[in-house]
């Protein structure tokens, strides 16, 4: 079964770690990349640029409107994300909860959904 | 560079659709896959369960704790992502307004941030 884990964390907090601390997060971050690539859990995983980088889109009447930011205002944003293979929910949960930047924020794991053609 | 476009739905329509118009839907976004793909825009999409479904992992100090539910409680849910390779934002953003379900929701556009050791 596939999940993705969605990782959100106050960037207020990261903006606030010196570079080295920064630098210790990221490496510890690419190093569970090939740990879990080493399992057999990894899909595909990638960082996200600040918040404030985003565009939303929305197409109503066939027209198209940019606005400038992320979508959904949250308490946390979000910094990036993982697709990953798991037998189930739990064990989802337990390799989640092994990524080192989880200690900063929070992951939510979400199962993905096969789409057919009808 | 590599964007993700993330869909935003309001799930509660979404569940309201009848069976035809729901696979038609599903047909459309599946079509837009296989021509980003055909494009070589294309890196990975997926469509996620409902929030319902989701459970959100904390550790602090070592100890792991988990909830039911997603970590934001929004009017709108994200309901699946596109991982697209494209030139610039403008190209993304070409790319994200023809995404089918642009037309029900809200499609965000964020470049990717490399991490390097």
């Amino acid at each position: 079964m596939k999940f993705m884990f969605m990782i959100y964390h106050d960037e207020k907090t990261l903006e606030a770690l010196s570079e080295g601390e920064m630098q210790t997060l990221v490496d510890s971050a690419l190093d569970y990349d090939d740990e879990i690539r080493r399992s057999g859990h990894y899909i595909v995983s990638n960082a996200l640029q600040r918040a404030r980088t985003a565009r939303t889109i929305r197409v109503r009447g066939g027209k198209a409107t940019t606005t400038d930011g992320p979508f959904a205002e949250t308490k946390g944003q979000l910094g990036g994300f993982f697709l990953i293979e798991a037998k189930d929910m739990d064990e989802a949960c337990a390799v989640a909860a092994r990524f080192p930047p989880a200690r900063l924020g929070i992951i939510e794991v979400r199962p993905v959904r096969e789409l057919q053609h009808s | 560079m590599k964007y993700v476009c993330l869909v935003y739905l309001v799930e509660e329509e979404m569940s309201a659709m009848t069976k035809r118009e729901a696979d038609a839907c599903t047909d459309e976004s599946l079509a837009y896959d296989e021509a980003l793909r055909k494009a070589g825009h294309l890196v990975a999409a997926h469509a996620l369960q409902p929030v319902e479904a989701a459970t959100t992992v904390r550790v602090r100090n070592g100890k792991l704790s988990t909830t039911d539910g997603p970590f934001a409680e929004t009017k709108e849910q994200l309901g699946g992502f596109v991982l697209i390779e494209a030139r610039d934002l403008n190209d993304a953003i070409q790319v994200a307004a023809k995404i089918p379900l642009a037309r029900r929701g809200s499609i965000e556009v964020r470049p990717i941030k490399k991490l390097v050791r």
